[in-house]
Formats: C-alpha cells, sequence, structure tokens
C-alpha cells in the first residue's frame, strides 16, 4: 500500500534559471515549489471498468487512481490565469506521441535514474548521467525533474525536461519514494547520501505493486546551510540540534492557518472529477503503450537467440 | 509553472471561484481574515440565511461550498474533514447538522450548495454593497420570484392566436380596399 508521508513547505532560495526548451545545463540550482501536505488516503477504488462495445449500456472508461501519483505532468498548472482547456489538449496529444517513441517510466522523488541525452560536443555523441531525483515539477510538455550526484567531490545536478527530444534513455535503476516529496536539503547534507556510481546497474523490484518508501533520516552538515531547513517541517532529516532561539523564530514565522485554509488549498489543485476526464482520455493510449513495451521486452532475448 | 498538488482529492466547485482571493483587511492579518470568515460560515450554517457585505460574503461562500463538498465526499469519519469541519465551525451542534443534515440535503444536487443574491445598498456611497447568502433548500420564502415560461399557458396561446387573426383580417381589408382603389383607377 503507498504510503504517504507529511512534507515540508520552504521558500525559493536562490533564483531560478532559465533554460531553453530543448537544452539541458549544468547548474547548481533551486527552483520554486508549491508547498504540499499529504494524508492518508484509502486508495482501494473499484477495477477501472472498460468501454464495451455494447452502445446501449452507458459505461465509462476510468483511470485508476494512481494514475495522478505516475503522470502528475498530464495535470495541468491549477493558477487558473493561465488556464486553457485547448493548449493542455493539444499538450496531453504531444505528450502521448513522444510517450510512443520513448518509454518515460514512472519515477517518484527519490528514485534513482540514469538519463542518456545527445549532445553534439561529447565524442561518443551521447551524454549519461545517473543520480538521484531530488525534485520534480513542470506541467504538460514542460515537466522537469532534477538528478543530482557527487561526481569527483563535487556535487552536479542536473534539470532535464522529460519531453525533450534530445533525450535518448530515461532508465529507472532503482524505483522508490523517500519521505519528503522534495529533497533539496541533500545539497546541505554529507556527500555520502548524494553519491551514486555513474556505472550502476538496474535494480530488480521484488514487488511489483508497491513502490517501497525508504526510511532515511540524512545526516546534514554544520550550518550555514542554502535554506532554513528548521522552518520546513523535514521528515528525512535527523535531528539538526539548533539553539532554541531557531526553533523560536520559526515558530513565529510560520503559519499554522493556512492547513485550514480550504479556499487556498482548491486554488492550488485540479478538482477530482477533471482529473478523472484527463485520465480518462489518456488512459487507454497508455495502458496500450505499456503493453507493447512488455511484448518487446518479453520477444526480446526470444529475437536475440 | 506549477504541478498541481496531488496530496488532497477535491471536488469541483459550482460557484464562479477568483483566481486570487480577497486579502480581508484586519489588525491579525492572514490569521485574523481566516477568524471573520469561520465566524460568517458559521452564521450560514447556523441560520441558513444571512445579509452581510459583498465581499465577505462572496470568500465565505466558497469556503462553505468547500465544507459541504468535503464533508458531502469523504461523510464524517474522514481524520481530515472532520478537523476542517472542527476548526470552520465554531458551535460543535454545527458539525452534526452539517454531517446529519446538509449533507443528506445537498447529496444530489447538480448545482452549488449556496445562493449569493446582491441586497438593498444605501444611497449614495461608495463602499460595498450588501449581500444575503443562503444555503439553497432553506425553509423561508424565496428570495426572488420564481421565473415560469408564460409562453405556453393557455390564456397567452389564445391571445396569440387572437392577435395573429386581428392582423391577418386587417391585411384582408387593406388589400381589398387597394385592389378596390386600383380598379377605379
Amino acid at each position: 500500500m503507498l504510503r504517504r508521508a507529511v512534507l515540508q513547505t520552504f521558500r525559493q532560495g536562490l533564483a531560478q534559471s532559465f533554460f531553453k526548451r530543448y537544452a539541458v545545463s549544468l547548474t547548481e540550482t533551486t527552483v520554486t515549489h508549491q508547498p504540499i501536505e499529504t494524508s492518508n488516503e484509502a486508495g482501494e477504488r473499484s477495477v477501472p471498468t472498460q468501454k464495451t462495445g455494447d452502445e446501449s449500456r452507458n459505461t465509462v472508461v476510468v483511470a485508476p487512481p494512481e494514475f495522478r501519483f505516475m503522470y502528475p505532468e498530464f495535470l495541468p498548472d491549477p493558477a487558473m490565469e493561465t488556464r486553457n482547456r485547448l493548449r493542455e489538449k493539444l499538450e496531453r496529444m504531444d505528450m502521448l506521441q513522444r510517450r510512443s517513441v520513448i518509454e518515460i517510466p514512472e519515477f517518484y522523488t527519490g528514485s534513482i535514474m540514469a538519463v542518456t541525452v545527445a549532445d553534439a560536443n561529447s565524442p561518443n555523441k551521447f551524454a549519461r548521467f545517473v543520480g538521484i531525483c531530488i525534485q520534480r515539477g513542470g506541467s504538460g510538455l514542460r515537466a522537469w525533474f532534477i538528478l543530482r550526484n557527487v561526481v569527483d567531490k563535487q556535487g552536479v545536478e542536473i534539470l532535464y525536461e522529460m519531453y525533450c527530444p534530445l533525450i535518448q534513455k530515461i532508465e529507472v535503476l532503482r524505483l522508490e519514494r523517500r519521505l519528503d516529496e522534495s529533497l533539496l536539503y541533500l545539497r546541505d547534507a554529507l556527500p555520502e547520501y548524494s553519491t551514486f556510481p555513474l556505472d550502476m546497474e538496474p535494480e530488480r523490484r521484488l514487488n511489483n505493486s508497491v513502490v517501497p518508501i525508504n526510511p532515511l533520516k540524512v545526516k546534514l552538515r554544520p550550518r550555514p546551510w542554502l535554506e532554513r531547513w528548521e522552518r520546513q517541517n523535514l521528515q528525512g532529516v535527523e535531528d539538526l540540534n539548533l539553539p532554541q532561539r531557531f526553533y523560536d523564530k520559526a515558530e513565529k514565522v510560520a503559519k499554522p492557518w493556512e492547513k485550514y485554509d480550504l479556499m487556498l488549498h482548491y486554488r492550488k489543485t485540479i478538482p477530482a472529477e477533471e482529473q478523472e476526464k484527463i485520465f480518462a482520455e489518456v488512459h487507454s493510449q497508455l495502458q496500450q503503450q505499456e503493453l507493447k513495451r512488455k511484448l518487446r521486452r518479453r520477444r526480446g532475448p526470444d529475437n536475440e537467440q | 509553472m506549477n504541478q498541481a498538488d496531488l496530496s488532497k482529492l477535491v471536488s469541483a466547485l459550482r460557484i464562479a471561484v477568483k483566481p486570487k482571493p480577497r486579502p480581508l483587511s484586519c489588525p491579525e492579518g492572514p490569521a485574523g481574515r481566516l477568524r471573520k470568515l469561520r465566524a460568517t460560515v458559521t452564521a450560514l450554517v447556523k441560520y441558513e440565511r444571512i445579509e452581510l457585505y459583498y465581499p465577505r460574503a462572496e470568500e465565505a461562500q466558497g469556503y462553505a461550498e468547500r465544507l459541504i463538498s468535503d464533508a458531502i465526499r469523504n461523510g464524517d469519519c474522514h481524520k481530515h474533514t472532520m478537523e476542517m469541519a472542527d476548526y470552520w465551525l465554531n458551535e460543535k451542534q454545527l458539525v452534526h447538522k452539517l454531517f446529519k443534515v446538509l449533507v443528506p440535503r445537498y447529496q444530489n444536487y447538480n448545482s452549488s450548495f449556496s445562493r449569493l443574491v446582491l441586497g438593498p445598498n444605501s444611497y449614495p456611497g461608495y463602499f460595498a454593497g450588501t449581500a444575503i447568502l443562503e444555503l439553497k433548500g432553506n425553509p423561508f420564502p424565496a428570495l426572488q420570484p420564481e421565473t415560469h415560461n408564460y409562453h405556453y399557458w393557455l390564456h397567452n396561446v389564445l391571445l396569440d392566436e387572437a392577435k395573429k387573426e386581428f392582423r391577418s383580417a386587417r391585411e384582408e381589408r387593406n388589400a381589398g380596399t387597394t385592389e378596390s382603389v386600383t380598379a377605379e383607377s
């Protein structure tokens, strides 16, 4: 059963760098992210009903509820001022088209991934990077994720746009979740928590139905830090051991009423009915692509023989 | 560009939601804003029809709709919904009213659960006018007269036919006189 941990709120640290749509760059950046709360939800719902050929019965295609966690970039940006239904529909069509060409696997913050990008300036024309996903965001074709690794004692983060045509391959080497939805605190943690071998092999999952949550608590380096982690209610960090004045100031600055602000939550999310409609639209195509890939994988070793 | 928050499932509200909330200034700041709106939402659930100024009424309508839609979607055994009901309703007997009376009343509604009607303004003035915020299905007489389509009522059908007859008779008479004039000339 998927467990959702309580997540942190945090403010924008460094200014967000802007990237060209199809470029991939090598910087240490922080990116804006909305505060998130989670609650334990019963994920049990009925099996999705498939559309039958019988037109007299009004059967409706319904995607499983986990789709919104597996494909969060299909949901549009909730900001009302910039919503455009037609643009969103066209973007979804383009996203499905790209997904039919390349496999974009299911991944979460805390998964270790390897991305191969076409690079004209590298000797073998491809650049491969392995790292842990510390954050993901964006919606539609501009969905991105950041991979972090420590190479030759230098921390390196790369922001990849998931639907960039330069990306050749995205592999998930270890699929797991962490206690927080954003692992930006790894920048202030000891380097061993961000180091992963660049020639890491993909690990086999023991249980395909459940994504494991790694309850690792990370040790931070001594201050100064990039952000005020004590104000962010982080679950995946060991006790910060700060003087009491930090916690007092955090309490003074906190906004406890936001937990009860129903309209604030409403403006930050897409309503359930709309989510169902969107995933019902893309569900059948995504399932077909999954099946084709599974068949290709099964036939793969046979073809080699 | 931000990703939608996935932690909670919310029902779509059937009222017009403005992109930005109103600050509703008060000495305590944002905490005071929610305190004021709590009083308004409690009064709305208690009395089912309240008269107040328009800006606060519009904000409170959103929160009331959200509370009721959450109660309908999740029921009273859902921890988060009960926490919200406990916060937003200052009188605890109203929490019972929400789940035992309002949820069954609005279970099958396809429209919004509340109605915001503009009220009388004192003239002259530069302030936002009064508004009446009410929950639908309340026991009071309706604020606005019911609109019916009177077109197909019997007396209107008969009157329309009588008018058509009169007009066609008049045209025949006019046609008759013009023919006689042309014939004479």
